[in-house]
């Protein structure tokens, strides 16, 4: 069951840091049950837009509510029902794994939730158990971070970028854990630099860049937006190729060729507009396949490449500087 | 506010085991105070002061060193020392408010300190033939209030502390303070004019002269020494439990002020 209630609301916000304004006025909602992607460049301004929504710093500007409360004056009420994975935070380095944990859980228990028993095992530490917190390397202490901001059982998770230094696998267990509490109906805010992460556990997703959205929506529509290659090879070069056609390579779908030349061939490729129809590559080959067979040209090499979030996130990027 | 004491007693029993995995910190915090005042008594026994022995003054002016260590240094170095490496900020991401994390590590050096205090009693009653404390209420009352004004300023100083290795030096000015402008080893009316002045104002001061006159049954306010009765000295305390809740009120402002939670921030 899923209800359709946001439980993050930003509206306009502002932040900053002295005269400098790392946010200028973002506004997105994240809806119950849903994981929400911040994605952006270094600088951008999403560590920033967690702390105001962890309630650590008041919004300069705009308006933000989580679970319908105001983060910063009733930190109080929503501290029970929220889990906070900092981009970087320290650990009592003399403490052990075990002790840390027991910590924790006897912190939850305190304010009257009923603390996970087996937060060790979900992130793949119990063999750690008994090792002081600060002989773990990086991306173990990753790990028991993770672990402590979802041990209380929060209905909102923020995670600022939670698989950073992690190795592959780690990084798809702590995807796992992340869809499971996601199953169980936990709403989640996640930044991270990982597009392919992203793109595997976001329903929707926002991309940030010097303290600007510029582009949101779900993941199956920011993608789309990215536009398909087609990229092939001739065994031939330009002027030849001039002088065997005439008028040169066709346009597809409006799109124009961009040829690099490489000694005896030409390399060819096309980014195709973006479009709402799934055949749109298809429909935009067929000139191009006309083309090679009136020319007798064989279309070396030919592949379709569906456009990437990297590809978007490039572009937006891009076009902001 | 019944959550912020659980979580003070829970991260105050963390602070403590702790204490005990770090030796600088247990010589710093624990021994020093204890080895100084064994130095004092050893070099100023024998003398009369005010009716008392001088190693009977002496020993009931040491709970205001103890403070200066076991209170101000160790926590404007755990404040400072946590904040720089970002465990302040992960606690308060978690279910423990302000309060209960602040309140926690001040509840553990409470605790230090009055470990610290029932040594002193201890070692009080083997040198003294009536060495044990008369009004113990009005001791504790002391110490409580002297435990909350240096946790306060403790939390201040931290606040413009940058690192650990500094927050060595910062505490210097305090400490030299406790040691040379309070009657830890004499009588305000023995001291030089100018010091006396800043003895007057400083929080050790009223302390030292409420747990000394508590802890002897006579009057250490104005050092006359007369033997007083309980109630005589509650009232004699009063102006001094004045100065302190000033302290209070000032430190509050200063920690509230000053204290940062983030080395990112300010
Ligand atoms: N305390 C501070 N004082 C001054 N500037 C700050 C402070 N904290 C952050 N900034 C600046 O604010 C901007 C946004 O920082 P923020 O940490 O939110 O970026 P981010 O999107 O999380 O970047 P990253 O992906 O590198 O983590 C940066 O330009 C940063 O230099
Ligand atoms: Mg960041």
């Amino acid at each position: 069951m899923r209800t359709t209630q946001a439980a993050i609301e930003v509206d306009g916000l502002r932040q900053g840091y002295g005269d400098f304004e790392a946010v200028r006025g973002i506004s997105f909602t994240v809806r119950e049950g849903e994981l929400f992607a911040l994605l952006g460049t270094n600088g951008a301004g999403k560590t920033t837009t967690m702390e105001v929504l962890e309630g650590f710093t008041k919004a300069r500007g705009g308006q933000v509510r989580v679970l319908g409360l105001d983060p910063h004056r009733q930190r109080r009420e929503l501290r029970p029902r929220v889990g906070i994975m900092l981009q970087e935070g320290g650990f009592l380095g003399d403490l052990t794994v075990a002790e840390t944990i027991a910590m924790w859980r006897g912190m939850a228990a305190d304010v009257g939730r009923r603390p996970m028993t087996d937060a060790l095992a979900l992130v793949g530490l119990e063999h750690r158990a008994g090792t002081r917190v600060r002989q773990l390397s990086g991306g173990q202490k990753r790990r028991l971070d993770l672990a402590l901001a979802v041990l209380a059982r929060p209905e909102v998770l923020f995670l600022d970028e939670p698989t950073t230094g992690m190795d592959p696998e780690a990084r798809r267990d702590t995807w796992k854990v992340i869809q499971d509490l996601k199953a169980e109906g936990v709403t989640v805010l996640l930044t991270t630099h990982y597009l392919e992460e992203a793109e595997r556990l976001a329903d929707h997703l926002a991309i940030m860049h010097e303290g600007v959205v510029h582009t949101h929506g779900s993941v199956e529509t920011v993608v789309a937006a990215a536009g398909d290659q087609v990229a092939f090879r001739l065994p031939i070069s330009p002027e030849a190729l001039r002088a065997r056609t005439g008028d040169g390579l066709p346009f597809l779908a409006g799109a124009a060729p961009a040829a690099v030349v490489a000694g005896e061939v030409t390399r060819v490729t096309y980014t195709l507009p973006a479009t709402s129809s799934p055949d749109g590559a298809h429909a935009a080959l067929r000139p191009l396949m006309a083309w090679a067979e009136k020319c007798e040209l064989p279309l070396e090499r030919l592949e379709i490449r569906r456009g990437t979030l990297e590809d978007v996130f490039l572009r937006v990027v891009g076009d902001a500087r | 506010m019944r959550t912020d004491v659980m979580h003070a007693v829970r991260l105050a029993r963390v602070d403590l085991k702790l204490l005990g995995r770090n030796q600088t910190a247990m010589i710093n915090v624990v021994l020093l105070p204890l080895i100084m005042g064994w130095l004092f008594t050893v070099t100023l026994g024998g003398e009369q002061l005010a009716g008392v022995s001088m190693t009977l003054f002496v020993l009931t002016g040491l709970p205001g060193v103890m403070l200066g260590f076991a209170v101000f240094v160790h926590l404007v170095i755990t404040f400072t020392a946590r904040r720089e490496e970002l465990v302040l900020k992960r606690l308060r991401g978690g279910q423990a408010s302000p309060v209960g994390i602040l309140g926690g590590s001040a509840l553990g050096a409470l605790a230090i300190w009055v470990f610290q205090v029932v040594l002193v009693v201890f070692w009080t009653n083997r040198m003294e033939d009536d060495g044990l404390p008369g009004n113990v209420p009005l001791l504790l009352l002391g110490g409580l209030l002297g435990v909350a004004v240096f946790a306060l300023l403790a939390a201040a100083v931290s606040g413009i502390t940058r690192s650990a290795e500094l927050a060595q030096v910062a505490v210097l000015p305090v400490v030299l303070l406790i040691m040379v402008a309070s009657p830890v080893l004499m009588p305000l009316s023995a001291m030089p004019a100018a010091i006396r002045v800043v003895a007057e104002v400083v929080p050790v001061t009223p302390v030292i002269e409420i747990m000394r006159t508590a802890y002897v049954g006579r009057d250490f306010f104005d050092y006359g020494g007369q033997v007083m009765g309980m109630g005589e000295q509650w009232v004699a305390a009063l102006p001094s439990i004045g100065i302190l809740l000033v302290w209070i009120a000032v430190g509050t402002l200063l920690a509230r002020w000053l204290f940062r939670w983030d080395p990112r921030h300010g």
